[in-house]
């Protein structure tokens, strides 16, 4: 849409044909460009068809539409558009039980789905403990409708999510993540149909005084850190950015992911350089990090406990384009007593991660046939790597005791043929001048399961 | 002495994030008639969007047997080509009379 905006602009008449179900999509693509009477034809044709008939058929049936979108004179409004009343927001936006609250939030499109802890000045308050940032300061404006995330925005939304005071420091850093590119980042996966989640890298001192789990179980539910810092994130994208499910976020299948995909780094027993040293930051410095896949194995079963079995199962399964493995601290340890560093493991994955010309299908662009920019044609024959790139791989060493390796794929290569996100949306996070006195606060609030 | 915190009333604070205004534009004024007119394609990453306007395309030609027809695909996945390419899609559009942009979903 954005192209047919950009048509427009320089003056030539234009239309979009679009399948149905994006009708609202091209809607919301159309205004967030300042350009809401673009013109669009939503037809049958299926989404990334490959069917003539079906082909046929819906633009068949949209023929006149499409003709009269080139040709119909525009209506006043389409020729000058009228501004929108603007709704004035006011800050408090509602009083009410915690059932009518939720109720209205969720009514709203305000949450994603689970309750939320209503963010009351008082706990609003409480989470801005969390940062030195005065609540006014705009941090960005996130799209795709350029909301303002304010410091006390993101705080309204944590609270919601049930974080504690002590995760702001995260969230500032993780909005600046976002921002690092943001058209080519969580702009361009967020919206996608590919259904990308938001990933989120946690390393350094920061993990262990807010308990984010690096261990048994680390991606599951049951940690509030893990669970809230990826759920405020993702609050923060909906309400701040405006990323809503069927309108703006068209993931065709959608991906659970999106409540919360967050992991620390078992740094203590990983016999490598953590990931953001690897980076260019300190030890000390506590960081976070994001990319965005869509392909989540987290049973990945070696062949063997040795270094070949692990390597081996890594080469024949793993998907390809990039994205993060997660080797539990046994197999690391593993690998690196057999002289494996996290380099040679990624050149030897660049290397070998393949698979023969013909499983790779045909028609995964448009372009209609022929060389494709920096490609030559593949033969059925032909050994084609899935990965381009080293720097197209993370390895973090987290999970508990167990025989499995995690696999988050996808969402990583920022600009095609440029660079991955892989260091590039590695924040520092800053801490607040009282921190110790909030880590001392908050750092009991652990689960204790009693045994029986 | 019982507690029912269900009943307990909040003042909540607003969520959802201010945004300016953007300063709106309208679309151009169309051509009256595709007789003789060279229509641009403009084709996206994704699978369809080739075949879908080839299948315009032709259709377009059996009712306007003199309209021309012009085909740009994009440079990169997902990225907006006025960022990208920004001289050769330019030089492209205005070569063209009016575009069907096929974005494939």
């Amino acid at each position: 849409m954005y192209d047919v905006v950009s048509v427009e602009e320089r003056n030539r008449p234009a239309v979009a044909v679009v399948n149905e179900g994006f009708a609202s999509d091209a809607r919301s693509a159309g205004s967030s460009r300042g350009m809401p009477g673009v013109r669009f034809v939503a037809t049958s044709v299926p989404c990334e068809s490959s069917i003539d008939k079906d082909i046929d058929a819906g633009i068949t049936a949209a023929m006149d539409n499409i003709i009269n979108a080139l040709t119909k004179p525009l209506s006043a409004e389409e020729k000058s558009p009228k501004p929108k009343k603007v709704e004035k927001l006011s800050r408090i936006v509602f009083r009410g039980d915690l059932e009518e609250t939720n109720r209205f939030f969720y009514q709203r499109g305000w949450t994603d789905g689970l309750p939320i802890i209503p963010p009351t000045e008082e706990a609003v308050e409480k989470m801005l403990m969390g940062t030195d940032l005065s609540p006014d300061y705009i941090l960005a404006e996130l799209g795709p409708r350029a909301g303002k995330a304010t410091v006390e925005k993101i705080a309204v939304n944590a609270v919601m999510a049930g974080a504690l005071p002590t995760y702001m420091p995260l969230f500032v850093a993780g909005v600046k993540a976002l921002i690092a590119y943001p058209e080519y980042g969580y702009l361009r996966y967020g919206v996608s149909t590919g259904s990308w989640a938001p990933f989120w890298i946690i390393n350094g001192p920061i993990r262990n005084q807010i308990h984010v789990n690096s261990g048994t179980g680390a991606l599951s539910p049951g940690d509030i850190a893990n669970a809230t810092i990826g759920r405020t994130m993702g609050l923060i994208l909906k309400n701040i950015g405006g990323m809503r499910k069927g309108v703006e976020d068209m993931g065709t299948i959608g991906n659970p992911g999106k409540y919360s995909l967050v992991v620390a780094e078992n740094e203590e027993d990983s016999p490598w350089e953590p990931f953001h040293v690897e980076h260019g930051f300190k030890m000390e410095d506590s960081t976070i990090s994001f990319s965005l896949p869509n392909i989540s194995v987290c049973g990945g079963w070696p062949y063997g406990s040795d270094d070949e079995g692990i390597l081996r199962y890594l080469m024949y399964n793993i998907k390809g384009g990039g994205g993060c493995i997660i080797l539990n601290p046994t197999h690391a340890k593993v690998l690196a007593s057999q002289g494996w560093t996290k380099k040679a493991i990624k050149e030897f994955l660049t290397e070998y991660v393949r698979v023969p010309g013909y499983r790779l299908g045909k028609g995964m662009t448009a372009l209609p046939s022929g060389l494709r920019g920096d490609r030559l044609p593949v033969r059925d024959t032909d050994e084609v790597p899935l990965i381009r790139n080293i720097e197209d791989i993370a390895i973090v060493v987290a999970g508990g005791p167990g025989a499995h390796i995690g696999q988050l794929m996808g969402g990583v290569r920022v600009v095609d043929g440029l660079f991955s996100c892989w260091g590039k949306t590695t924040m520092k996070i800053e801490l607040p001048n009282n921190w110790d006195d909030l880590v001392a606060k908050y750092k009991n609030i652990v689960p204790t399961y009693s045994r029986y | 002495m019982k507690t029912n915190i269900a009943n307990t009333n909040y003042e909540v604070l607003n969520p959802w994030a201010e945004a300016d205004p953007k300063p709106l534009q309208g679309i151009t004024a169309r051509i009256a008639d595709l007789t003789g007119k060279k229509i641009g394609f403009y084709c996206n990453s994704k699978r369809a969007a080739y075949p879908v306007t080839q299948v315009i395309a032709e259709k377009l030609k059996t009712r306007f047997p003199t309209c021309e027809t012009s085909w740009y695909f994009f440079t990169r996945v997902s990225i907006p080509e006025i960022e990208t390419n920004k001289d050769k899609f330019e030089e492209w559009i205005k070569g063209v009379d009016a575009v069907v942009g096929a974005v494939g979903d």
